[in-house]
């Protein structure tokens, strides 16, 4: 048998490669060069008639041939898969300036959103969340707290009276004199929050139901500077260190002294501005220490305990974190105002 | 109240820039609300403190500085007039109610024509926006904004017999200043009057008949202090709030009525041609407790973590009008300290540590125990002075099993496109109305506002859906077409059992959706919130607090049941209670809300069940082989649940039955009804190894087991 002619199988495949083009025809040139009939093959299994002398070289000749082969396929393989992918991916172009279609989440209203955050600094001082009636008995909301009967609160005016001789309670204070009624252990460590109800005509900035929390710490020996290092830690941990701080005497009836807690104005820095009247500040809480007529009321010697109570208007408070100028708005179902608070202006 | 900054400091040493002024002013609990400038000057528009009527004048502004700052207060000059007995004033005047602690009169007649007061006499009044009437009145407002002691001056020719400080009796008439014509007064009110007409509404306002004018020729000076408790009812009841009335109200001081009617005299004389003809009558019982306080200065200084001496203690305390006595232990006549049995006991140690404070008249009202003081000696330091301290705290808290759960629930409400609002406590009767209830409708009846200024605070909410659809019809109105909302709110129902003998509350969650079941986006239009939103709402509710919460359909006994669609509604269940309901809210309440082209659905679940706690949910390894899936499909009628059948075909099924969950519904008409063609994916286990045959076997026997039960409603497998 004659020397098989390498050089022209060679030649054959690689004009036969450079026509393939698509995956099928590199498999199918594949199978006819590296296949059992393949030429290279059937070379391999003439060697047996070559001369024995040329043999050697012969064959050695067709193994390079068929790597050089099975090289080109591979080359030529990843080319055209890699092309074939590319025009795959270039077909499945998506514009992806569509908007997004996962289903969108609702949102939290601003005042629990606020009530919450006022909860988790409370909690971190001990404090735990008690519920009370929202229609109460007078004594609650009034007598035990030392609003005496001709104190101005009273007025029919400002509190909603219901059947029975009952109110809607005019603040969460009632939860604090309902707790101490029940003599628990000290020390005492409750908030309260929820609606509160005054008897007034609603405008832009006055409801008829809004929000409070408040707060309230007996133990034997807190003095009115625990009074302020509470409420500064209260303060800050929601508004932030760097906020500035101010304490001045106020007047509620069932604290004293009495304690009014500013937070320099956001909006002008302290400097003044028409969102402060000028002032530079904004109250944000009303606190005091425990007056002692409230612990008589309820059997507790004020010699010998102390405590201090603070309230917080949530209402306002959310106001001032969502921005709503109007805070009627916060309590008027209005869909596009959650829409604007959670996601932004449409 | 206004004040000028100019006038305050002809009485007391003042910052001159106003923004310290007010710095100040703050301070020391006197809280500047604006700062007000017109052709009349600066004025800062204050807030007072609800209990310090004292306040509402110069000099009480200026005594609250000193206490401050220790500069001294400057007082007008005022002439002494000395008194005298009822035998020797002119005029009889008799004090006949308790309720007036005080009243003074004096006697003045005019000798020349009279002037107007200066300008710089005046400049409190002007500085405030208050004009020049006439020298008698504008002396005794000049006297009140001085001082903080409210008087008045009749015209003393219209006088007719004795001047009686009474009570009205019924039906009695007075024409108070500024009235077109005369009121009926509550019995009971407190009144100055003569022989024949009220003169005066008791601390409150004068009376025409008696008010002075340009041709009178002879006053009575009046001062006198009326109970706070009387005068407001008297202002509230006639709705008359006068500067006098708002500062009787909050507690005059008693020893100041000689002191404003010297002043008004004084005034009236040095600048108006007017001449006292009289000493000062002074009646009435009141006289000065002479109230001591003692206290411990260690305590004191505890009390504020403040270092504190008697004698700063003293200091302090001396500016605010206070007396302080020297520590204990000698307080006797001697001293010109001499403390009741009860005081000395209070005081408890009467060692070098305590002293008795006696408290001024005007401070009465307010000042009864140490802690008060403690807040006197706070403000002197400043309560920015004083320190603070944060107390030892052992450990924080979780929160409640109520705040965890709700938080975990509206993660799911969250999740599925919910926002939370709030509604109001109460409604109007029209909210009633349109849920078509009548008086025989167990939600019927409400806890009532007796008092609301508004009708649409008359009813204390009973129910949360009213409240809801009101919400859809606004947000409608907005064009609002996407609406999921929810509330944890409380409800009100009368039940003379419960604890305050009027009504129970009840916590709830609701929710409402309407519109698109998500939302809509250029892919696909978000479905329609339907009943089954609802129902998976609860399913996902039910899986995140691991609850076995149902859903069973049809009406089950519930107040709002008639409020929703009667065939598209169903009850939530746990155990054997009903806890919720959910359903389409019924087309005539949305129509009687005017909504249009829209079947809101709602639900409403109790909160209490829903704090039970979870049920542990068992594992097991999934299983190594995988499950076998046949299908089958039943064709049911109206009024067949496939749910019944589903549970029909889990009951009915091998233990290796797993799962019977349905996968489809084709909704058709047959023979002119509608049907519904539905299909039940079943699941059997196949851990040892089954055969073909056994599972078609079980899955035919499952189809004759639905057509036995179901084939005479109409059921039947579909092919």
């Amino acid at each position: 048998m004659s020397r098989p002619d390498v050089d022209a199988i060679l030649e054959a495949f690689q004009a036969e490669l450079s026509s393939a083009d698509s995956p099928a025809a590199l498999e199918e040139l594949a199978r006819k060069h590296t296949g059992k009939k393949s030429p290279l093959k059937l070379a391999l299994k003439g060697l047996k008639d070559v001369p024995a002398d040329e043999r050697p070289l012969v064959a050695q000749a067709v193994h390079a041939a068929q790597e050089r082969i099975e090289v080109a396929l591979d080359q030529t393989r990843r080319r055209v898969e890699q092309a074939a992918l590319t025009a795959a991916l270039d077909a499945e172009w998506a514009d992806l300036s569509m908007p997004g279609v996962a289903p969108r989440r609702g949102a939290r209203h601003p005042l629990t959103v606020v009530e919450n955050q006022c909860l988790d600094v409370l909690r971190r001082l001990g404090f735990e969340l008690v519920d009370g009636p929202e229609v109460e008995e007078p004594y609650y909301n009034f007598d035990a707290l030392n609003i005496p009967e001709h104190h101005p609160a009273r007025d029919m005016q400002d509190t909603f009276w219901v059947n029975g001789g009952r109110l809607l309670r005019s603040h969460t204070t009632t939860v604090q004199a309902r707790v101490l009624s029940g003599h628990p252990k000290l020390p005492i460590r409750i908030a309260s929050a929820g609606r509160v109800y005054r008897n007034e005509a609603v405008d832009a900035t006055h409801l008829a139901m809004f929000h409070q929390l408040e707060g309230l710490w007996i133990d034997e020996g807190i003095t009115f500077a625990h009074l302020k290092g509470i409420l500064a830690f209260i303060v800050r941990s929601l508004y932030g260190a760097d906020r500035k701080i101010r304490f001045k005497p106020k007047f509620y009836p069932y604290t004293e002294p009495s304690v009014g807690v500013d937070l320099s104005c956001a909006v002008c820095g302290g400097a003044g501005c028409s969102a402060c009247h000028g002032a530079g500040w904004v109250t944000i809480l009303g606190a005091g220490m425990i007056h002692p007529k409230v612990f008589m009321e309820f059997g507790y010697d004020p010699n010998k305990v102390s405590g201090i109570a603070f309230g917080l208007g949530t209402t306002r408070m959310a106001a001032q974190w969502a921005g709503v100028h109007r805070v009627k708005s916060l309590y008027e179902q209005d869909l596009r105002v959650m829409h604007t608070l959670s996601r932004g202006a449409r | 109240m206004k004040i000028s900054p100019s006038v305050l400091s002809q009485y007391i040493d003042i910052p001159e820039d106003h923004r310290e002024l007010r710095e100040l002013l703050d301070d020391v609990g006197i809280e500047v609300k604006r700062i007000e400038e017109s052709e009349a000057g600066i004025a800062f528009n204050l807030e007072l403190l609800a209990n310090r009527g004292d306040h509402a004048c110069y000099e009480g502004v200026a005594r609250e500085i000193s206490g401050r700052t220790g500069a001294s207060v400057r007082l007008p000059s005022v002439p002494h007039i000395p008194l005298c007995a009822p035998a020797d004033f002119p005029v009889e005047v008799l004090v006949e109610s308790a309720l007036c602690l005080h009243y003074s009169a004096t006697l003045m007649e005019r000798v020349s024509d009279g002037v107007p007061f200066p300008k710089e006499v005046l400049a409190p009044l002007l500085a405030t926006g208050v004009h020049a009437i006439s020298a008698p009145v504008d002396a005794t407002n000049l006297s009140n904004l001085e001082f903080g002691q409210p008087t008045h001056a009749f015209d003393a020719d219209t006088l007719v017999g004795a001047v009686r400080v009474r009570l009205s009796s019924a039906g009695e008439q007075a024409w108070p200043l500024f009235q077109e014509g005369k009121i009926t007064l509550p019995e009971g009110t407190l009144v100055i009057a003569d022989d024949e007409k009220i003169l005066a509404i008791a601390g409150v306002i004068g009376c025409e008949e008696s008010k002075t004018t340009a041709s009178t020729t002879r006053l009575l000076v009046e001062s006198a202090t009326f109970d706070p408790i009387s005068v407001r009812k008297t202002s509230r009841a006639l709705n008359l709030h006068t500067d006098s009335s708002a500062r009787f109200e909050r507690g005059a001081n008693p020893a100041l009525a000689t002191v404003g009617a010297a002043r008004v005299v004084g005034l009236l004389e040095q600048y108006a041609g007017w001449r006292r003809v009289s000493d000062t009558l002074l009646v009435g019982e009141w006289a000065d407790p002479g109230r001591l306080i003692p206290l411990e200065i260690p305590v004191a200084a505890s009390f504020l973590e403040y270092p504190l001496t008697a004698e700063e203690v003293a200091t302090r305390l001396t500016r605010y009008g206070f007396r302080v006595s020297p520590p204990g232990p000698r307080w006797d006549a001697d001293d010109g300290w001499i403390a009741s049995p009860e005081v000395l006991d209070r005081s408890r140690d009467r060692n070098r540590t305590t002293v008795l404070v006696r408290v001024p008249p005007g401070r009465l009202w307010d000042v009864e125990f140490p802690d008060d003081l403690y807040e006197e000696l706070a403000k002197s330091i400043g309560y920015n002075n004083t320190p603070s301290d944060l107390p030892q705290v052992d450990m924080g808290k979780l929160p409640s099993r109520e705040e965890q759960v709700r938080d975990r629930v509206e993660d799911v409400l969250l999740g599925m496109g919910f926002y939370e609002v709030f509604t109001n406590g109460f409604y109007g009767r029209e909210t009633r109305e349109r849920l078509g209830f009548d008086e025989r409708h167990p939600l019927w009846e409400h806890v009532e506002v007796q008092n609301a200024i508004d009708r649409g605070y008359s009813l204390l909410k009973n129910n949360a859906l009213g409240q809801a659809v009101e919400a859809l019809a606004a947000n409608t109105r907005w064009r609002q077409e996407e609406v999921r909302m929810y509330e944890w709110t409380r409800t009100f129902h009368l039940d003379e059992g419960a604890p305050n003998g009027v009504c129970r509350e009840r916590k709830l969650l609701w929710a409402l959706a309407s519109g698109p079941a998500h939302s809509p986006s250029w892919r696909d239009k978000g479905g329609s919130a339907d009943p089954w939103l609802m129902r998976g709402l609860v399913e996902e509710i039910a899986a995140e607090l691991r609850l076995p919460l149902a859903v069973v359909p049809g009406r089950r006994p519930h107040p709002l049941s008639s409020a929703l669609h009667p065939n598209r509604q169903a009850a939530v269940v746990l155990g054997d209670k009903v806890v919720g309901l959910l359903g389409e809210v019924h087309p005539t309440v949305v129509a009687a809300n005017r909504i249009k082209r829209a079947r809101p659905v709602y639900l409403e679940l109790d909160l209490p069940p829903l704090l039970t706690e979870g049920r542990a949910l068992p594992f097991a390894d999934p299983p190594e082989l995988h499950p076998i899936n046949r299908s089958l499909a039943f064709t049911l009628p109206q009024g067949v649940y496939a749910g019944d059948v589903a549970a029909l075909l889990k009951g009915a099924g091998p233990s290796w039955l797993t799962e019977v969950a349905i996968t489809d519904l084709f909704e058709h008409q047959e023979d002119g009804q509608p049907r519904r063609a539905v299909t039940f994916a079943l699941t059997y286990a196949n851990d040892e190894v089954r055969t073909s045959d056994e599972v078609n076997s079980a899955s035919d026997y499952l189809v004759k087991v639905v057509e036995q039960r179901f084939g005479e409603a109409g059921v039947r497998q579909r092919a």
